[in-house]
This record gives C-alpha cells, structure tokens and sequence, in this order.
C-alpha cells in the first residue's frame, strides 16, 4: 500500500495554498493590493522556512518514491526561499515605478519557488521534469510580464522557444534512460548502472541529452545564448530573480542527478561537464568585457559564474559538491546585493541600464558606491571578502582531486573576468560625475544592501560556521 | 491478424503523410487540417494499442478543443505565411546537418541497444494489478495513488498556465459597456419609472 | 480464403445490415422531424403547418428531399474547392456515426464499447469542423462569421457539457452506454442530478446551434451563416446533419438522465411494449423541447450566449461535480463500491501525518524559542 506521508512535502503545500488563497485575495481587490500580496507572499515564505527548520531532516523518501527530503534538499530549499524572500523585496518599488505592479507578480513567483523546492527533492526522473516544468512555465511569464515593453515580450517568447526546446532534449534524454533501465526512479536507475562492465551507447546519449536540457536552464556555454537576450529584456526585477534563484535549484538538481543515479557512470558526464564548465568560464569572461548594458554585463557574468560553480560538480567528491553549495550561496547574495543597486539606477524616475549611467557615483551616492565596490571586489574573488573564498575552495578541491588544467584555467578567466569587474568600479569613481540618480531608495532594498554587504565583509571572520553545514548538506548526497 | 496489420499501416501511413503535410502545405488552415487528421490517425493507432480511453481523450482534447482554437486563431490573422517562409531557407543546411546528425545517433542506438540485465525487475508493471479491468478504471485507480505527486504537480502547472495567459493578455479597455445582468435585475420600477397623469390639453 | 470468410466475412455482413438499418432509421426520424417541426411550429402559431402533400401533408418531406436532389450543386468561384465540398461530408458523416454506440434497447448496439460515451462526445465535439470549415472555405464574410461564432460557441458549451457527463460517470460508475441506462438510481440520485439535466438541456440546443444559440445561422443578422453559399445537395447534407444531430443529441440525454429503453418510473406495469418504443417515445420528447423552445423564444446576443457558457455553466457544473463526488462518498453510495469501506482513508492518513508533523514542528520551534530565551535570561542574570 502506498504511503501518504504528507510531512516532507510540508513547505510546498503551504506554499501552493498560500499561493492560491492570495491569488484569490488579489482577484478580489485588484491591482491596487499588490504591494500587500508581494509581502504576504514573502511572509508565507516565511512561514515556509520555518516549517523547514523545524522539519525532521532526516533522509525521508515518500509518495512512491518520487519525493525525497533530506538535509541537502532541506538546505538548497532554505536558499531557494532566502533567494524568493530577497527578491521580493526588491521588487516591490520597482514594479510600482515600472507601472507593472499586478498581483499575479508574486504568486508566480511563489509557484516557480514550489516548482524549483520540488527540483532539489526530486527523487524521479518523472519528479524531476514536472517540477522543473512548474518552474519553467512561471518563468516564462514572469520573463513576458511588462507586456507593453516590446523587449520584455521578445525575452518571454526567446525563453519558452529555448526552453520548450531543451524540455524536448531532456524528455528525449530521459526516455533513452528509460528504455535502457526500465525505471525512471533514482535508486533503481543507480542500482542498474552499477553492475555494468561496459557503458552502452543508449546511456551515453540519454545522459548527453538530459544534460543538454539541464545545462540551458542554468545557461552553461553552449546552450547560454538566450541569456544576455533575456536578462536584457525582462524587467528588472524579473532578471534579479532569474540570476538569483533558478541557478540555486537547477545547480541543486544537477547534482542531485549526478551524485544518485549517474555516478557509476561517473567518467561518462565528467568529460560533458568539463568542457561544459570551461567553456561558460572563457565566454562569461571575455564577452563580458564587450558590454555596455549592465544587465548584458550580469547575464555573462552569470554564466562565468556557473562555469565555476560546474568545476565543482565535475570533481566528483564530497569536498567539491560542498564547495559548490558554498559558492552558489555566496554567488546568490552578491548578486542580490548587485541588482539592489541595479534596481535603483533611475533617473527622473526612468531606468537607467548602462555601465555609464554609473560614472562618478562615488560622488554623488557614495554609499552606493562603496557597496557597489565591495559587491565587484568579491565577484572578481578578492580576498577577504566573501566571494573570494567560495572560489577558493572550489579551486582546493579541483586541486585536490588533480582537475589541474581546470583549476588553472579558472584562475585565469576569472583574472580576465577581474578585468570588468574592475572597469565598473573605475567608471564610478574615477569618471567624470553625470547628473545624480533619483534618491528614493525604499526601505527593503537598503536592508538587502545592507545584510549582502555585511555577509560579504563579516564571512571572513567565522567562515566554519556556513562552510561546514554547506558541506553537510552536499556530503548526504555521497551516503 | 491481417486486418489488425492492415489498420496499423493505414493509420501509421496517413499519420504520417498528414504530418508532412502539416509543415508543407501553403495555407496554414490546410496545415492545421492535416494536423487535426494526424491527431485523428494516432488516436487509432492508440485504439489498436488498447489504450481506448487515452485515445478519446486525445479526439476530445486535441481535436475538440485545442485545434479549434488553432484554426480560429490561423483564420483570424492575416498572416502570409509563404512571405515569412522565405528568409527561412537558409536555415535549411544547419537544419539539415542537425537532423542528419540526430538521424545517424538514432540509427546507432538502434543497431546497438541494449537493455540493462534484470531490466525486467526493474520496470514497474502497475498494470498487472488491474487484470480483467479496462483501462479507465485502472487509470484511475493509478493516478491517484501512485502517482498523485506528478498527477498534482501536473495541476499546479496548469494553474500557473492559467495565470500567465490570464496575465499576459487580458486588457481592461476603458469606455467598454457591458451588460451588468444583476444591476439590470436589481432595478426597480419605482425608482427609474414615473407615471405621469396627463390632463388633455395641458401637456407634461 | 474461405477461412478468412468465416473469420471475417461473416462479422461484416452482420455489421453492414445493421448500418443499413441504424442509417435508414435515423434518416427516416430526420424526415419525419423535418415534418414534426413543421406542424409543431404551426400548431404554436395558429396555423396548419403542411397540408397539401399527401395525406395531412405526409408526403412533403419526400417532396422536398426531391427538391434538393433535383437541384444545381452551385461551388462560388472563390471558394477552396476541396474543403468546401468536404465541409457538408463531414458533418453529415460525423453525425451518422456517432450512432454506432448508442443502445436503442437491451443489447441492440452495433458497438459496444467501455468507453462509449467518451466516443459520443469526441464525435459530437467533431462536429464543429464540419461547420468552420465551410465557413471558411465559403470565401464569404457572412459564412466566415457564422463559422466563427459556431466554433467558440461550441468549444464553450462542450466544456460544462463534460463536467455534466462526469457528474453522470461519477454515479454510474461506468462509461458504457448499456451500463449506464442499467446502473441503480435510487431517487435521491435523480434528484441530485436533475439539475444537470437542465443545464444539459440548455447546452445541447447550443451545441446543435437551434434557437435560441442559433447565431451560426442567424437568418435575421448573418443570411444564413456558414450555410449561405451553399445549395442543393451540399445543403441538404447540412441540414440532414443538423436535424440528425438534435436527434442524436437528444438520444444522448435520454440515455444519460431519462433511463434509455427502461419504462418510465411507475408505469413498470408496461414492461411488455418493446424497449426500443420507449427509446422513441422519450428521444421524441427530448425532441420536442427543441421544437418548442424554437417556437417561443427570441435569439439570444453573442455575448449573452458567451456569459452564459463561462459565467453561468461552467461554474455551477464544476460545482455540481464536486457536490456529487461528495454526496456518493458521505453516502457510500460510489458504484462499484462493495461494502461499506472508508474511501477517505488515505486522505485522512495523510492529515493525521500532516498534523503530527506539524506538531512536530511546533515542538522543535518551541524548544528553539526557549533556548533563546534561556539564553537571554542567561544574559540578564
């Protein structure tokens, strides 16, 4: 008899009600009640993460297999909501400003945070797809959601074309692994490619395939060319969230996928993800350095940053899958913090998009610019700020597992990468000072600021603390 | 046997001639007809699989509903679909090299497949619990136990497909009058009607 | 060869002569129709209705249908060719087949299907080609907007016409026509599903596009619509269409609330008259609904019509099919259902595991909550 435990799914259910009771609530009242709807939102995330706390996380796998909880999914779901609360925050102004403010905004943003919790827990191929399909399809509208901007609806329709697509790749991949294992269940599929003396071409593709669907939805090289397009477009708002919080759960299924039902086959994906991995280093690095946009600038750096993030994954031990959560969670606060400043370029209350729009802001805003500073300094991997040890411990363990080659080349790119992240911080405080951006900065964006400001400069002083639950969490999947 | 085989080839060909069709023909109503027709041929190869409930559903579904909305939509707009043709031929080659490629991967996974040993362990036969029932209720019975995860899920994302049509496209315009039927119920004869008496010759 | 005579050969001389007569039937209904129609209309309006042909005007329909036969097939020279001819085809073969699963009486079924009113409806949702394809390939605009009204008033009335036909499935518990008519229904049934025999009633004279849903034709506004530009046989397969699918709509009604061959309740006594008279009788009644709501009411607008499917239908259907599921289930009353087992039991499981996880929870954040507390008072001391 099939078991309806119900306990693990906790945060998503009240998560899907919540979403549902609010939607209605906006139905009822209209646009005008949006700001209410987007902190009601962020309040039932609240609620969600500490119904996660106070869950038992303990390797739990229920619902006939499909659901797993256990302290890695616990964890990636506490960034996840962490990553939805903070860019909840940040968007309520802007969508005021923008005149897009709708209710719809922050229940979509709920049910893409349901699909992307259900992402990490996954525990079936058939699991995987409907939830990272929840994920996507909120997305897609979120992407289209000025629609009176032409480029906002251009970036909607690039995505789901892209993303319909590589859902094809992966549902192609999957029924290759299917037809070869007879299962879709992780355990199963694990158990069948243990015991093989040679790897058949059907895993081989199948693998190729489903890694090919996954790697457009973190926008790894070469399937990345909707990102710059779609970063662009999107409102600005929809793009912080975009490079927030969507990389989390995809990174966090990734390697879900990997470490459970594809490790036998571990030299197999290996070879995929480390061309994968240096290949979005080199482009993120050097077709940055091109860009005028800053949000062109961040879709790069983006895919720079989960070129990293992969060096990790393809290591293939506890260490590095630790040191992948650690970075990934740096990597979510410095970009929050980075578009808390992109949010606020604004002048007499139109956006302003462009690396220029920042010269001279050391005089005109210098709070902005120092935090600014910092956020670009940790990006580029300085020390003592938070950024540069999530590299570091990447690089140790690449090191450690003998990735040489990879380990230097990521060095390097992210030298060159150092590079534009510099020329920001040179544009703001050696440039001639334009016209002052408008002041009205509300009250959540400056604690955003704030708290990634003080995460980034106070990390070096008790890192321990963070680095070993991020190790934990990633260490269950080896078990 | 002859008359099943004969019905397979039957549908599999015109499924497969009207799914040409679809992407060749020049008027893109003849296109969603042939579509229509290509739904309609793999609903009876699905018949032929035993699988008569999913098969009317997909008539129901798809040709009953999804592609009525295709050809409302194909006939409202004034689309010249050759015009936007023609800049897509030279896409043909990479086209062409990525379906050869795709081609000759299927073709080696077919004349190298393999299953994995013990694969009959493996699958899950939920089906044979439901010997002698028919397809529907065992269906049924799957979906709500075994699979009520996906099966939900499934909801969910339909929902949100709901609220980003809903979002994208719904308009209030402004100065569009509409029947308000419970206003019109509510009115009351004593407040908007006053009955005058007229006296002859001396006017309102 | 003589094998697969006997195999097959055999079966499909059977089943031919049953189409012959099951089209030979309906046909013969639709000119009779086409009659009653006439009369009924005259008798509401005080006239006599056809008279002059034949005996009490008997004969006219067989007078007309020579008419139409007699007539020039007219193909406008801008229309698509092809698809304008095929449109009538269609329609008219869609609404001959549908009948292949309808019982007219205990076993007297060309197929019997598990899945037969699945197939009713997929056919009966078909039927909506028929009528946006001659619209469109008409090249007329009158035509082309009575197709188009024809298709979203049909996508829409299908849909709570589906909730409807689940209400039903959800207390017969089968998708089988003869199953259906045979499933018990205790008169609380009948009660609870009486108010979807009304709305089915409603949707049904919308989906055969008969006043007051007839926009697709509209005479007054749109000539005709997707009808215009068609004469003689094309037209005539039109209309046998038509008038074949009120038949085989109202088949379906019978066969879904009125209990098919069964003899009405409280005439059981009546058992003796053949179950196929009884399909009759009530089809014709069904029939004569459609006749008299012609004769008395006025078209309704298209947004009237839209409201009412969307606004109106479609919310008190879904309602409808949750206030069954519950009834059958606080009942334990669903069919098939043996003994009296408690249905709700993984539902209820799943709570009770949901609020001891919850409390679970409650625990945990209490005992966090007390060490903060512990700690400041700690700090306090």
């Amino acid at each position: 008899m099939i078991d309806f435990n119900l306990v693990p799914l906790l945060p998503e259910l009240f998560l899907a009600m919540a979403a549902m009771g609010l939607l209605i609530v906006g139905v009822a009242h209209g646009n005008s009640v949006t700001p209410v709807i987007c902190w009601a939102c962020a309040a039932a995330l609240v609620v969600a993460s500490f119904l996660l706390f106070g869950m038992s996380w303990e390797k739990q796998i229920v619902l006939n297999g499909m659901f797993v909880f256990d302290n890695f999914a616990g964890f990636m779901k506490l960034l996840i909501i962490l990553g939805l609360i903070t860019t909840l925050a940040l968007s309520v102004k802007y969508l005021e400003q923008e005149r897009i403010s709708r209710f719809e905004y922050p229940v979509l943003i709920v049910l893409a945070g349901i699909g992307m919790m259900m992402m990490v827990s996954a525990s079936n191929l058939l699991a995987l797809y409907m939830g990272l399909e929840l994920q996507s399809l909120s997305l897609y509208v979120l992407a289209a959601f000025n629609r009176n901007s032409l480029r906002s609806a251009e970036a909607g329709i690039k995505y789901f074309v892209l993303g319909a697509l590589s859902s094809g790749m992966l549902l192609f991949g999957i029924s290759l692994i299917y037809g070869f294992t007879g299962s879709i269940d992780f355990g199963v599929i694990r158990g069948a490619l243990e015991g093989l003396e040679a790897i058949p071409f059907g895993v081989t593709f199948g693998l190729v395939f489903i890694l090919a669907g996954l790697a457009f939805k973190i926008s790894a090289v070469p399937f990345h060319m909707w990102t710059p397009d779609v970063y662009q477009g999107a409102p600005t708002c929809v793009t912080a969230l975009f490079a927030i919080v969507p990389k989390v759960a995809a990174i966090g299924l990734l390697m879900r996928l990997l470490y459970e039902p594809f490790l036998p086959v571990h030299d197999q994906w290996m070879q995929i993800i480390y061309f994968v991995s240096l290949g979005s280093m080199v482009l993120g690095a050097f077709a940055a350095i091109a860009q005028a946009n800053i949000k062109r600038l961040l879709a790069y750096s983006s895919i720079g940053n989960m070129g990293y993030a992969l060096i990790g994954i393809v290591v293939g031990t506890p260490e590095g899958a630790g040191a992948v959560v650690l970075y990934i969670l740096i990597y979510m606060v410095m970009t929050a913090g980075v578009f808390a400043i992109v949010l606020g370029m604004r002048r007499d209350g139109i956006a302003a998009e462009d690396i220029s729009d920042l010269s001279g802001l050391s005089k005109t805003n210098p709070i902005q610019a120092y935090a600014m500073a910092i956020f670009m300094f940790s990006m580029s991997g300085i020390p003592p700020l938070a950024g540069f040890f999530g590299k570091l411990f990447i690089f140790q363990a690449a090191v450690s597992a003998e990735f040489y080659v990879l380990a230097t080349l990521g060095i390097m790119t992210s030298v060159v990468a150092a590079y534009y992240y510099l020329k920001i911080i040179k544009v703001m405080f050696f440039d001639e000072s334009i016209e002052a951006f408008d002041k009205d900065i509300p009250f959540a964006r400056r604690v955003v600021l704030f708290v990634a400001v003080a995460f980034l400069l106070v990390f070096v002083i008790r890192p321990e603390a963070i680095v070993e639950s991020a190790q934990n969490a990633a260490a269950v999947l080896f078990t | 046997m002859i008359v099943q085989a004969f019905a397979f080839y039957l549908f599999a060909g015109i499924l497969t001639v009207s799914a040409l069709m679809v992407i060749t023909a020049r008027n893109p109503v003849h296109s969603v007809l042939f579509l229509v027709l290509a739904f309609f041929n793999a609903a009876g190869l699905f018949v032929m699989l035993g699988a008569e409930f999913i098969a009317l559903i997909l008539v129901i579904v798809y040709v009953g509903a999804v592609a009525v909305l295709f050809l409302f939509v194909v006939m409202m707009l004034d689309i010249n679909f050759s015009d936007m043709r023609k800049g897509a031929m030279q896409y043909v080659p990479i086209g062409m090299v990525i379906g050869a490629v795709l081609l000759t991967e299927l073709v080696m996974l077919y004349g190298t497949w393999q299953f994995v040993p013990g694969r009959e362990q493996n699958i899950a036969d939920p089906v044979a619990a439901f010997a002698g029932q028919n397809n529907t209720e065992a269906l049924g019975q799957l979906i709500y136990t075994n699979y009520i995860f996906a099966f939900q899920t499934a909801g969910l994302i339909l929902f949100v497909a709901m609220i980003g049509a809903i979002v994208l496209t719904h308009r209030t315009r402004a100065g569009v009058r509409k029947q308000a039927v419970s206003d019109q119920q509510a009115r009351n004869p004593a407040d908007v009607l006053e009955i005058q008496k007229i006296t002859p010759k001396t006017g309102v | 060869m003589i094998e697969l005579w006997n195999t097959y050969g055999i079966w499909t001389a059977w089943t031919l002569l049953y189409i012959v007569l099951i089209v030979g039937g309906v046909m013969f209904s639709v000119a009779y129709l086409t009659y009653a129609e006439r009369k009924v209309l005259g008798g509401m309006q005080r006239r006599q209705g056809p008279m002059t042909v034949g005996p009490f005007g008997l004969l006219q329909p067989i007078a007309d249908g020579i008419k139409l036969f007699s007539k020039e097939t007219i193909i406008p020279s801008q229309a698509h060719r092809v698809v304008f001819l095929l449109a009538p085809m269609m329609l008219f073969a869609l609404s001959l087949v549908a009948w292949a699963v309808i019982p007219f009486d205990k076993g007297w079924v060309l197929a019997n299907i598990n899945v037969g009113i699945l197939y009713l409806f997929a056919i009966s949702s078909m039927g909506v080609y028929g009528i946006i394809m001659a619209g469109w390939a008409s090249n007329s605009r009158y035509a082309f907007l009575g197709g188009l009204r024809s298709a979203s008033q049909m996508v829409s009335y299908e849909v709570s016409m589906g909730l409807i036909i689940v209400c039903v499935l959800l207390c017969t518990g089968s998708l089988n026509m003869q199953e259906i008519v045979l499933a018990p229904r205790p008169i609380w049934m009948q009660v609870l599903l009486f108010p979807m025999f009304i709305v089915f009633l409603v949707s049904i004279l919308a989906e055969t596009n008969r006043t007051p849903f007839d926009l697709p034709e509209g005479e007054s506004e749109i000539t005709g619509g997707f009808m215009v530009e068609y004469s003689a046989m094309t037209y005539a397969l039109f209309f046998l269409g038509e008038y074949a699918n009120m038949i085989l709509m109202s088949a379906m009604a019978v066969i879904l609330f009125l209990g098919g061959w069964l003899p009405l309740p409280l005439l059981g006594f009546l058992t003796f008259v053949p179950g196929i008279v009884w399909f009759a009788l009530k089809t014709a009644g069904v029939l004569f609904f459609f006749l008299w709501s012609r004769a008395t009411l006025p078209r309704f607008r298209y947004d009237q019509l839209m409201r009412l499917g969307w606004k109106i239908f479609l919310p008190l259907t879904l309602a409808w099919v949750v206030i069954v599921s519950g009834t059958l289930l606080s009942l334990d009353a669903l069919p098939g259902q043996k003994e009296k087992a408690n249905l709700l039991a993984p539902v209820e499981r799943s709570v009770e595991s949901l609020i001891e996880g919850g409390e679970e929870i409650l625990r945990a954040i209490e005992s966090v909550g007390d060490e903060i507390v512990g700690d400041e008072a700690v700090d306090e001391e």
